[in-house]
């Protein structure tokens, strides 16, 4: 347990002397008489970005316009952890649909579709965003999901199963210059409702509780000509993901679940 | 700045990479294995067998518990241990005579499986006469007298300080029932102190539960029966050594050599493990499931040796090999001769009837199948499910009553669910 720490803490210390190892060579070789070039655009540059402006975006926590609406599909890549699949890794992807719309000036509602055709995710939400600085937002919200999957295959299954998931938010986001959005999310996974059928055999969960928290960190950029993408990771470390239902996971421990995110944003 | 985005960068990618816990439950407790019972004499032991209500420690354990005693045999000796199956997170504890103490004084550890939850447990068996505790002394045990076990149990190693305190309710159910134990005992994921497909897990099997076991059969480059679940060796079954890729692709002898599996036990052949059911335990089914592909011949030799071993020892044991797939069942087909070869079938129906499978086992994936699993019992077949170790279905699949075994990693949830059906 402690040599985790340990490991992780040597990691955190070799990369900051690297870093700064790094930087110290480059200072030497820097020609310090000569002004240090901007590297931002300034205001009157073609690709200059306003602070306050609208750029495309899904996970960056600014509120569309009252009225207007945004979209993007794209897929969601979710590995396996090994405990569950064991020396199988599985990383079966989902399609992933979000849309989003501006309530108030501040207030947006969200709905989000994910998709693997035998098992499917639902979710809605509202977000309530503020501008803290000239390029920082930040984002408060909750999404309420519901998945249900259904698996009929010879000999091997005949189930369903079909839950309820909330996913308390915050989201912050910081804005390039260059128009680039970082954001980086944190959820609470909890848990509020879980059916699973077998046959005719049916139990059920209905315990309220915190099943797990996952971080997203997004990046959203311009991709070719006016398109803009999402691209992402999510690390959510949790008790249950409903992709994978079907292995009945019964371990009470959270367990780590990378996920790739890729979307086009409409 | 720009080393500081690197470094923000690459702390984000260790944090990220670093959130695979590794996860430990090591057993608090060193049994002392004394041959014998000490004073836990078969009457003894016999009466204490039961469904006991817990009054202390319900909030740790649930209300109610099974009580149930097995045995290891060593040579002459006979080790006995007390198991207690929780019901709840698959708990269980493991515990042995105190040899040292003047009564009936039981040593030993809980665990629960889900999690990794354990700790100490010391537990004095004693009977309340008029509602008043004392030394429990089977001869004076009169009709209205109650069984109690009075004791502490602590988290982890910590001294045990927290009360506990169970209460004999009914007698064990006693309908025939096949609990079977997952890959020899359970899963090497379950931070079990022994390695699944070993000999130790074998000899542990029924301190978890267990009256049968499963085990997985492939075959060495030199054609040698082994027990291993995965394709290939890989860090979740063995000790790190730089060998990878098919097990099939090593002889025995350098498995033998070079191979430990996570806990430091050597995979054990088939005839081994065999050899332990036999000689060791008190296990009355072994499932041999077919994880190679090539001639069942040296497995069904095997199988017919243990299987006369057994009958010598008088041993109520049967070795029955598994078919989980179409090309099982065309090596099955292809041996010469057939007699006393045991199978199971976990096909369908209609492919169990046309081998003369005695045993049929569907996945409980497929639910109860109520009809198909009372025509096949109708015909004379015995119906076992797989690999079920959800505990809410396991608990609706044993009071269902129709199926005459379940396979499971959670042989003590399975246990627990089964001994303490109401009949």
């Amino acid at each position: 347990m402690y040599s985790q720490y340990i490991r992780l803490y040597t990691w955190v210390v070799c990369l900051l002397l690297i870093s700064l190892s790094a930087d110290a060579q480059r200072q030497r070789t820097r020609y310090s008489h000569l002004p240090r070039p901007k590297r931002v655009f300034a205001p009157e540059h073609p690709r200059y970005v306003q602070p306050d402006a609208r750029q495309p975006a899904i996970y960056f926590p600014q509120a569309p316009l009252p009225g207007k609406t945004r979209k993007s599909i794209g897929l969601v890549f979710t590995t396996t952890p090994p405990e569950l699949t064991e020396e199988i890794r599985v990383s079966v992807p989902a399609i992933d649909f979000n849309i989003q719309r501006g309530l108030t000036k501040r207030l947006y509602a969200i709905g989000r579709i994910q998709t693997q055709i035998v098992q499917s995710n639902v979710g809605a939400g509202l977000r309530w965003s503020s501008q803290l600085t000239d390029r920082l937002f930040i984002a408060p919200g909750i999404d309420i999901t519901g998945w249900f999957g259904a698996l009929a295959i010879k000999d091997v299954f005949n189930s369903q199963a079909y839950g309820v998931q909330a996913f308390p938010s915050v989201s912050v986001g910081y804005r390039f210059t260059r128009d680039v959005q970082l954001t980086v999310k944190s959820e609470a996974i909890m848990d509020l409702y879980y059916r699973s059928q077998v046959g005719n055999l049916a139990v059920t969960y209905d315990r309220r509780r915190v099943n797990g928290v996952a971080f997203t960190f997004m990046l959203e950029q311009p991709f070719y000509k006016q398109q803009h993408v999402s691209v992402g990771f999510r690390a959510a470390y949790s008790n249950f993901n409903w992709q994978l239902w079907s292995l009945y996971d019964t371990f009470d421990r959270n367990l780590f679940y990378p996920q790739f995110i890729f979307g086009f944003i409409l | 700045m720009k080393s500081v985005i690197y470094f923000l960068l690459g702390v984000l990618l260790i944090l990220t990479g670093s959130c695979r816990k590794n996860y430990e439950a090591p057993v608090p407790y060193a049994f002392n294995n004394t041959p014998g019972a000490g004073h836990f004499v078969p009457s003894v032991r016999q009466s204490m067998e039961g469904v006991y209500a817990v009054s202390d420690g319900a909030g740790q354990f649930g209300g109610q518990v099974v009580l149930k005693w097995t045995y290891l045999l060593n040579g002459a000796d006979t080790n006995h241990y007390l198991s207690i199956f929780t019901g709840t997170d698959a708990g269980y504890f493991n515990l042995e005579g105190n040899p040292k103490a003047d009564s009936l004084v039981l040593n030993g550890y809980w665990r629960k499986l889900v999690n990794t939850s354990t700790g100490l447990v010391q537990l004095t068996v004693k009977s309340k006469h008029n509602g008043r505790l004392q030394v429990y002394d089977t001869n004076k045990l009169e009709t209205a007298d109650t069984l109690v076990l009075e004791g502490l149990y602590s988290n982890d190693k910590a001294s045990p300080t927290q009360k506990l305190t169970l209460t004999y309710r009914r007698p064990l159910n006693s309908r025939p029932f096949s609990i079977m134990a997952h890959r020899s005992g359970g899963r090497t994921s379950d931070l079990l102190p022994v390695s699944e497909n070993s000999v130790e897990m074998i000899k542990l099997a029924s301190r978890l539960g267990a009256t049968g076991i499963e085990i997985d059969v492939r075959y060495t480059k030199d054609g040698v029966p082994i027990l291993y679940h995965d394709n290939a060796l890989n860090l979740r079954l063995i000790q790190k050594n730089g060998l990878t890729g098919p097990i099939e692709n090593y002889t025995y002898e350098q498995l033998n050599t070079l191979v430990r599996l996570v806990n430091g036990e050597k995979i054990p052949t088939l005839e081994e493990a065999l050899e332990t059911v036999v000689t060791n335990t008190s296990l009355s089914l072994v499932w041999l499931d077919t994880k190679y592909i090539g001639p069942m011949d040296k497995v069904q030799a095997i199988q017919q040796k243990y299987r006369q071993k057994a009958i010598l020892n008088r041993r109520n044991l049967r070795i029955i090999i598994g078919l989980p797939t179409t090309e099982a069942v065309d090596q099955y087909k292809a041996l010469a001769n057939k007699d006393n070869t045991p199978i199971l079938c976990e096909l369908d129906t209609a492919i169990t009837r046309s081998l003369g499978a005695r045993i049929w086992a569907p996945r409980w994936t497929l639910g109860p199948q109520t009809q198909e699993v009372l025509a096949m019992k109708a015909e004379g077949t015995t119906v076992f499910v797989w690999t079920l170790d959800e505990p809410k279905f396991i608990q609706e699949f044993v009071s269902q009553n129709n199926f005459d075994g379940i396979l499971s990693n959670y042989s003590s949830v399975v246990a627990y669910y089964h001994y303490s059906e109401q009949q």
